[in-house]
């Protein structure tokens, strides 16, 4: 329940972040589970600094430092960020600097109607629900019938449910629901073939045009999804990859060497070659290893009906074919 | 359920008074369309927009030249259709590499000057380009891949048309950051999108910015995230007489949405919450912004040309009854209390109840802002400071770590690369953007 809107209390039925010296765990209040035999047992969350007993977070208030037996964390209500970096995955999930990009570059803002194909783990979707709220709406599909109905389950678990319809559905076969033909201020695809959805994007945009986006791995596909846009009179189409590194602060004090006396003759010989003080900083060091690849995001602008057609007649007699005979379901 | 943005037809209409982005290839341009023949300048073009006034946005206009060429003074006529340079020459031959190809300076046989009176004369680009590579003894030699680039580098320089867009936070944000991005405090538009949403901005809550130099571009990116019809309301501390808004107002949000931005100056706002203000003193209203501007000497910003005394519409005040009864009773003192002064008390009014995010982007160093600041808001809040070098966050860091009033400290500064994307010739894009500016994040404990 404590996706929706700000509380200042944990309330039973919430899903809060235990935040415990860098990591964040996401908990379920609820005082009792079952065990594995199937009996009734009060819930105990295990952290690395001991156990906790999941009935004594209500009522406290969010941003309260809660005491574990060998140290202690901080209970915050969720956000989609948070949730990004605790959430259960089952596929591969977009992270914050993407999912951050994506919003700004499908120009979403509350009020506005867009499309997700896949849903996978649901990381973006929460964000696409959280901004588009409360009169817009999210659509999300995926092939995947398993994971739609547990994305389901989760939004209704979020209290989120009435900003989103989860669908189980093949749009690259299937196209997307023909309720939601010019009905999308924005397009958002990750699919392993995001080229074959572009003619359904086109579809359900609304006359007065939209924004496309399409994050893919590989180069490949990026090469494909220009050339279809294209094709389809998509306008201001642009790729770009993000990354964010996290710079690691600390207070670093070095040893400072004296060689400018050796120019002189010195009384004292032999003289110590050690270092002559020592003089502080406060350094902020890049990471060794790092993400060095998401995915690319391609962007583009759908202009509206009247001023489409122009643009379609560019020359692409090299153009790939789009039949799915072509198509490379691979992993990405 | 289908909802959805309600849009009415005429906002897709240009009008006048509107904030307008112009289009030329990949170049944009902001303009505040206030009178029908305003005029703008693209490069050297100098380009009057009479007529575009009720067209659809996203119309396409060709640029016609009004008298001889080199004046470079052109007006727009509506058009549907846009000539590519690529459909309209034709090349017959290509070669297969550059071994051929010496650069002697003679291989245009038409001179500087002919190439001048061919400017002035063609009626089309076209014809100007196709003149050129029929006098090219180098061209057809060139190949398939560079005959492309060639033509692309001629369109740009020749190109004759405008599309007229309608502004929004990703166009705004890559005008400003393009034109000067000293002026928006190198805030690019990754760095941006990730302080939208590390701060958890939605249409719920009240948020609160303290910006001092972004031209109004974060107060318009979280109010744009706030969005319209909705409750969250954004308290914009600025030091300074008034607001930076370029940003703001260049988004045409309507009056309802604006108004949930409430500007005000860091210093009355403060004092306003810590000592009350008497407002009958019309003495003391005077003062402040007097010993403000004092304090702090800002230039006042470009196209921001409206004082705070002049906005002041006492009709149209902010529609807390709150507000209205101290206004009512006020006025009788004094008429002509400024809005500013409602603003301050309005302010305090949401400080007083804590706010649910903290967005500080400054040129000062960010630490005291920041320590006095963080008292306003709710635990388990998000905040998010920008600075465009990391060593002022560093030192805040360092200082936050070792109290315990936050968690989940992180440093963070981003890399992002543009592609180009061509078949056979995908590659990054030559120069990138190396600045992206720092960000400290963090949430606030109880």
């Amino acid at each position: 329940m404590s996706f929706r809107n700000y509380k200042d209390k944990v309330d039973e039925g919430d899903t809060v972040i235990l935040y415990l010296s860098n990591n964040l765990y996401a908990i379920d209040v609820k005082t009792e589970v079952k065990n594995k035999k199937g009996e009734t047992i009060e819930n105990v969350f295990q952290t690395p600094f001991g156990a906790l007993k999941v009935r004594n977070l209500i009522g406290i208030q969010y941003g309260s430092r809660i005491e574990l037996s060998k140290g202690w964390g901080h209970i915050l209500q969720p956000t989609p960020e948070m949730w990004s970096l605790t959430l259960p995955h089952r596929t591969q999930i977009i992270y914050t600097p993407d999912i951050s990009m994506i919003l700004f570059q499908l120009d979403l803002v509350p009020g506005c109607v867009v499309i997700e194909a896949g849903t996978g783990s649901g990381s973006l979707t929460h964000a696409l629900i959280r901004r588009v709220r409360p009169e817009g709406h999210v659509y999300t599909f995926d092939f995947h019938e398993h994971r739609s109905k547990i994305a389901r389950e989760e939004f209704e678990a979020h209290d989120v449910a009435d900003f989103v319809t989860a669908q189980h559905r093949d749009i690259i076969r299937d196209g997307f629901s023909e309720e939601l033909n010019g009905k999308a201020d924005a397009v958002f695809l990750d699919l392993p073939s995001p080229w074959l959805g572009i003619s359904h994007a086109v579809k359900a945009i609304k006359e007065q045009g939209g924004r496309f986006c399409s994050f893919s791995p590989c180069i490949e596909q990026v090469q494909r999804t220009c050339l279809v846009l294209q094709e389809n009179g998509f306008q201001d189409i642009n790729t770009m990859e993000i990354l964010q590194r996290e710079l690691k602060v600390t207070k670093r004090t070095i040893p400072v060497r004296d060689l400018s006396f050796l120019k002189h003759k010195s009384s004292e010989s032999p003289v110590e070659e050690k270092p002559s003080g020592d003089t502080s900083y406060v350094v902020a060091a890049r990471p060794v290893s790092t993400p060095g690849h998401t995915g690319f995001l391609t962007v583009a602008t759908l202009p509206p009906a009247f001023a489409r057609s122009k643009a379609k007649k560019t020359k692409t007699e090299d153009s790939e074919d789009t039949d799915t005979s072509n198509v490379t379901h691979g992993d990405r | 359920m289908l909802t959805g943005k309600v849009s009415k037809m005429s906002d897709n209409m240009i009008k006048i008074g509107d904030y307008i982005v112009i289009q030329k290839q990949n170049f944009k341009k902001l303009h505040k369309y206030n009178k029908p023949n305003s005029t703008i300048t693209v490069g050297r073009d100098s380009i009057n927009l009479n007529g575009i006034e009720g067209c659809r946005y996203f119309s396409t206009f060709k640029m016609i030249s009004k008298s001889n060429k080199k004046a470079r003074e052109y007006t727009v006529e509506l058009t549907d259709e846009v000539v590519n340079l690529k459909d309209e020459i034709e090349i017959k031959l290509s070669g297969s590499d550059n071994r051929n190809i010496v650069d002697d300076g003679l291989s245009q046989k038409l001179t500087a000057a002919e190439i001048e009176d061919l400017k002035n004369d063609a009626n089309r680009a076209s014809d100007i380009i196709e003149s050129l590579i029929t006098n090219s003894n180098t061209f057809h030699n060139k190949t398939e891949f560079s005959q492309e680039k060639y033509l692309k580098k001629k369109e740009k320089k020749y190109f004759e048309y405008l599309q007229i867009l309608k502004p929004n936070l990703r166009t705004i944000a890559e005008i400003m950051y393009k034109l000067e991005p000293g002026k928006v405090q190198n805030l690019r538009i990754d760095t941006l999108s990730q302080i939208i949403t590390t701060v958890n901005i939605y249409c719920e809550g009240n948020h609160l910015l303290y910006d001092s130099g972004s031209n109004g571009l974060v107060a318009a990116a979280l109010l744009s995230s706030i969005g319209q019809n909705t409750n969250g309301r954004l308290v914009h501390m600025h030091p300074g007489n008034m607001s930076q808004k370029q940003a703001l107002l260049a988004m045409n949000f309507p009056e309802e949405q604006l108004k949930r931005c409430i500007s005000v100056n860091v210093y009355s706002a403060l004092r306003q919450f810590y000592q009350g203000c008497d407002t009958n003193s019309n003495e003391n209203i005077k003062e402040i912004p007097i010993t403000e501007s004092n304090q702090l000497k800002r230039k006042l910003v470009e196209n921001d040309n409206e004082p705070r005394r002049k906005i002041a519409k006492p009709d149209e005040e902010v529609s807390e009854p709150v507000i209205d009864e101290l206004k009512e009773n006020s006025n009788k003192g004094d008429p002509k209390i400024p809005k500013w002064h409602f603003d301050n008390i309005y302010a305090a009014q949401i400080l007083e109840k804590k706010l649910d995010s903290l967005v500080i982007t400054c040129k000062e160093d960010p630490q005291n802002i920041f320590l006095e600041l963080v008292n306003f808001i709710k635990p388990g809040r998000p905040f998010v400071i920008y600075y465009n070098v990391s060593e002022p966050l560093q030192n805040l860091y360092l200082a936050l770590k070792s109290q315990s009033n936050v968690a989940a400290l992180k440093l963070t500064s981003n890399w992002m690369r543009n592609y180009q994307v061509l078949p056979e010739r995908t590659r990054p894009d030559v120069i990138m953007n190396g600045a992206s500016g720092y960000l400290l994040s963090g949430y606030v404990l109880k």
